[in-house]
This record gives C-alpha cells, sequence and structure tokens, in this order.
C-alpha cells in the first residue's frame, strides 16, 4: 500500500498561500525576485535561495543567477545531488513556478514536496492549433503570436507544460485573420 | 475473490524451524502471470473451518510456470499456518485465487530501499529479479534471527553482495531506522514488509527527515483480529448471519454462500467496501476516513457491536 497522495488532478491551478510547516532536511527555495521571498523565510530546515535578482534583508544563503535558463539548470544540479527529504518552494509568476515544479518533478521530488506562490499576473498560453506557446496577461482572448488565430483562453491547465490551453474561438474561422508578416 | 485456481503441491522445503516453502503448480493447463509485489489468497479447508490467508509471490515473476509461498508458523494464529506446516504434502491439492497485486514497484523511483522484517522478506523475493533485471538501483535490509527467522539470508548474501544489510537479532544487531533513512538520493522510495512496530518507526523517521509519504509503500497483509460475537442482517434479503468472535464478518458472509469482492483480508485496500444502513460498528480498517465510516464498512476486519445487528446493504 502506498498511503493516498495528497496530489490532486487540477486543471485550474491551486497555489499556496501560507508555506506548510512540515518537517524538511534542506529547502531550496526559488524565486523570481528575492525581495518576494521574505514571506517564506520562517521555516526550520536550513534554506538556500535561488532568484534572478533583487534584494533580500535577511540573512540566508543566497545565490543569484543571470537568466531564468541559468537559474533552472543550477536548480537541477543541486536537486540531482540532493537527498530524499529535500522540499521546495517556489515564488514567482505563474511561468516561473511551473519552470521550477517541472525542474523539481523530474529530479525526483513528489508533489506533495514542491509548493508553488504565485505572484503576477503572467499566464503561458498553449495554441492547441500550432502547439505553439506564448506568454499572456489575465484576458481571456488572445491571438495566437505565431499562427495568429482568435483563441479563446481556456481554464484548462496543462502542469508538463505550465500553460493554458488555448482554442479557436470561431470554428469556422480556424485561421488567422491578420496575414503574418 | 472470484474465480479459484486448482494447484498442485509440486515442492516443500523447510527454511528455517518456523518457515516452510511450498511450490504450486498447475492443474490443468498454466499458471496466470504475474508482477512483482503480487500475493495469491490461499484456501485453507481446516476441520471447523474454511482460512483464506494472503501470501506475497517469490521468484522471478517471469518465470510463471510455478508459484511459490513461504509461510511462517504463528504460534497465535487461526491455524491456517500450522495446517500448511503439519498437513500439507507434497502432490496435495490446493485452491487458490488469482494472483494481485497491492505492493508494486514504484515505476520512477530512482533509487529503492527495500526493508525486511523476518518473514516479510518474501514480496522482496520477486522484487530483487525484477530490479537486477532492470539493473536499477537497490538496497535491501533484513531483520532476522539466525536459526529462527533467517530464510533465505545465505543466498542474499552471496546475490547481493554489498546491496544486503543483514541484522540477526540472535547477534545482537538491531536495524537502526534513523540511520537507514540518512544520506538516501532526493529519488528514493522505501518498501516495507514486517511488523506494525517497523512500519510505524520508519514511518515516522520519514516523517520527521521531510519525506513525502508518497515515498512509503508497505505490504499489509494481517488476519482479522478476533472480537465478540455479534449478529449482521442482510436488508435486501431480511438473512440474519450470526458473526463468531474468531470469524470476520467477511468470512461469515462467505460461509453463508455471500460473496463479496476482496483482496487483501486486511483493510488496507478497499476491495470489500460494503455498504450499512444502521447498528453499531467497529471500524478496523486503514482505508476508509470518517466521513466514509458513516456509511460504509470494511468487513474483512471491521465489526458490529451487541447491541443490535448491524444493517447490511446486501
Ligand atoms: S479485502 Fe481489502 S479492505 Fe477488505
Amino acid at each position: 500500500m502506498t498511503a493516498p497522495s495528497a496530489e490532486p488532478m487540477f486543471s485550474t491551478p491551486r497555489y499556496a498561500t501560507v508555506p506548510n510547516r512540515r518537517p524538511a532536511l534542506y529547502r531550496v527555495l526559488v524565486a523570481q525576485d528575492a525581495a518576494l521571498a521574505t514571506t517564506l523565510l520562517d521555516h526550520l530546515a536550513p534554506t538556500l535561495l535561488l532568484s534572478l535578482g533583487g534584494e533580500l534583508s535577511a540573512a540566508v544563503e543566497h545565490e543569484q543567477l543571470p537568466s531564468s535558463e541559468a537559474l533552472y539548470l543550477r536548480l537541477h544540479a543541486l536537486l540531482d545531488q540532493a537527498q530524499a527529504g529535500t522540499c521546495v518552494q517556489a515564488i514567482g509568476d505563474e511561468v516561473f513556478v511551473w519552470q521550477v515544479h517541472r525542474v523539481a518533478r523530474q529530479a525526483g521530488l513528489l508533489g506533495d514536496e514542491i509548493e508553488l506562490f504565485r505572484q503576477g499576473a503572467r499566464r503561458r498560453l498553449y495554441c492547441v492549433h500550432c502547439t505553439r506557446l506564448q506568454e499572456i496577461g489575465a484576458e481571456t482572448e488572445s491571438s495566437c503570436s505565431h499562427c495568429g488565430v482568435r483563441l479563446l483562453v481556456r481554464e484548462h491547465f496543462s502542469q508538463r507544460l505550465g500553460a493554458y490551453m488555448g482554442v479557436c474561438i470561431d470554428p469556422d474561422r480556424p485561421f488567422a485573420t491578420v496575414v503574418q508578416p | 475473490m472470484s474465480a479459484l485456481l486448482e494447484v498442485q503441491v509440486a515442492a516443500v522445503r523447510q527454511l528455517t524451524p518456523v518457515v516452510r516453502e511450498f511450490t504450486f503448480a498447475a492443474v490443468n493447463g498454466r499458471l496466470p502471470g504475474f508482477s512483482s509485489g503480487s500475493h495469491v489468497q490461499v484456501v485453507l479447508p481446516l476441520a471447523e473451518r474454511t482460512l483464506r490467508n494472503a501470501y506475497s509471490l517469490l521468484g522471478d515473476p517471469r518465470d510463471s510456470g510455478v508459484y511459490r509461498i513461504a509461510v511462517r508458523l504463528q504460534e497465535a494464529s487461526r491455524g491456517g499456518s500450522r495446517y500448511l506446516h503439519e498437513q500439507v504434502q507434497v502432490g496435495d491439492r490446493l485452491q487458490i485465487g488469482v494472483p494481485s497485486n497491492l505492493f508494486p514497484l514504484h515505476s520512477l523511483a530512482r533509487h529503492h530501499i527495500l526493508v525486511a522484517g523476518g518473514i516479510g522478506i518474501t514480496p522482496f523475493m520477486a522484487y530483487l529479479a525484477e530490479l537486477e533485471a532492470q539493473g536499477a538501483s537497490f538496497e535491501l535490509h533484513y531483520a532476522y534471527r539466525s536459526g529462527l527467522t533467517d530464510a533465505y539470508t545465505a543466498e542474499l548474501q552471496a546475490r547481493l553482495g554489498a546491496r544486503f544489510h543483514g541484522y540477526d537479532a540472535a547477534a545482537g544487531q538491531r536495524l537502526d531506522c534513523a540511520n537507514l533513512l540518512t544520506g538516501k538520493p532526493l529519488g528514493s522510495h522505501l518498501y516495507i514488509c514486517g511488523p506494525q512496530r517497523l512500519l510505524d518507526d520508519l514511518r515516522a523517521r520519514a516523517a520527521a527527515l521531510g519525506w513525502s509519504a508518497g515515498r512509503l509503500h508497505w505490504e499489509a497483509f494481517a488476519a482479522p483480529e478476533p472480537g465478540l460475537p455479534f449478529t449482521a442482517e442482510l436488508t435486501r434479503s431480511g438473512q440474519r448471519i450470526a458473526v463468531a468472535g474468531d470469524h470476520s464478518l467477511l468470512e461469515a458472509l462467505e460461509a453463508a454462500g455471500v460473496e463479496v469482492p476482496n483482496l487483501c483480508r486486511g483493510g488496507v485496500c478497499g476491495q470489500c467496501a460494503t455498504g450499512y444502513l444502521g447498528g453499531e460498528v467497529e471500524h478496523r480498517d486503514h482505508y476508509l476516513d470518517e466521513q466514509q465510516r458513516s456509511h460504509v464498512l470494511m468487513p474483512c476486519v471491521s465489526r458490529g457491536g451487541c447491541s443490535g445487528p448491524l444493517l447490511l446493504d446486501l
């Protein structure tokens, strides 16, 4: 038997609001902006903060990385050497936290060993027609920046892609309304 | 349990003074394949009653010509293990259920930590074949008492080398649960088969280290604990069934010809879930939550009370 897993399959993502107080051997805090991490520092486990910059007043081991890609690579390398009992908390916009989620899952963390805190309105949209991704805000309609189709932004969220599904609004016009340059 | 298979005892080996290994071959055709971690129910026709005990299948699952089980003689048991030890001989025929698996290997694990206490080694005898075939990373920890519950130790030592960690209680060696979990790689999964104490201890240690409960897997066969006699009523037919103190409700239902689907017979798999409409219930399962318990019970382990009949939705 395995304990019922605390990993609900949900299509609209839910985010943590207060950090859980479960014990951990080690914690990796991943923040887009280090200043955002302040609210998450109150935890007993030894912590390493990875960020893309920003100021943090508290005394915590802090590595700043020059780009998101560099940060994901660093996290990957770190988790590759980590021990069971390590947890990850990510804070940032939706695109960022789901990338961190993906790296952490690939490294072998289970869903309840990862906590995501969402900041900001940036979202990722997946065009189901041309299968490409773009970034959007809170809007519920958009045009695919690649194939030009008018898209309805569905609630359905893919954890794997960290993106919302965009489907053609007008089935009679499943093609671009503007010719792309 | 649905279909029963007819098997013949092809070999019997006494492994230790209290552990006996049985090999079963098909009487007709071939035995169905199984995955490592599977168990079968064995029907044991004792003089006074029929028992169905669950035993893990040993050996390499890809070699499905025969089934093998190892049985520890349980002094304080209801007589099933004694029957197997004292009555069953080569050439005898027995009925068994088809294999089912409540204890599979976790396919995404990067490292497998197997922990066995005594006869709890049995499911791992099938795991090892599969892990070795996959070239997977694993380690086996086996707590036993030499000269009593040390089945397969010599074979395992030779086969696994440094991946084998034995703890002989007769030599004062103790399995240290804290130590066992320290420094394990991130993708580790822990599999436990042994006494409840061992399971509880490892669970507590793992939680304190921040391991998700999803990293722990355990085999949980337990014979139903006896209780007080009570009466169950099948509300659809009005039939009343008296359940003796040393019978489970499931056994009493089966004896009355009422088939309830079941796998583990130990209150963990959820298969035997049965609705009830009234009466006192002593819930003893590890499956249902509080809310479900208001109208569902697990007859393989849970019991009614003595204040009045337990009204089953059957
Ligand atoms: S048979 Fe598994 S819970 Fe009853």
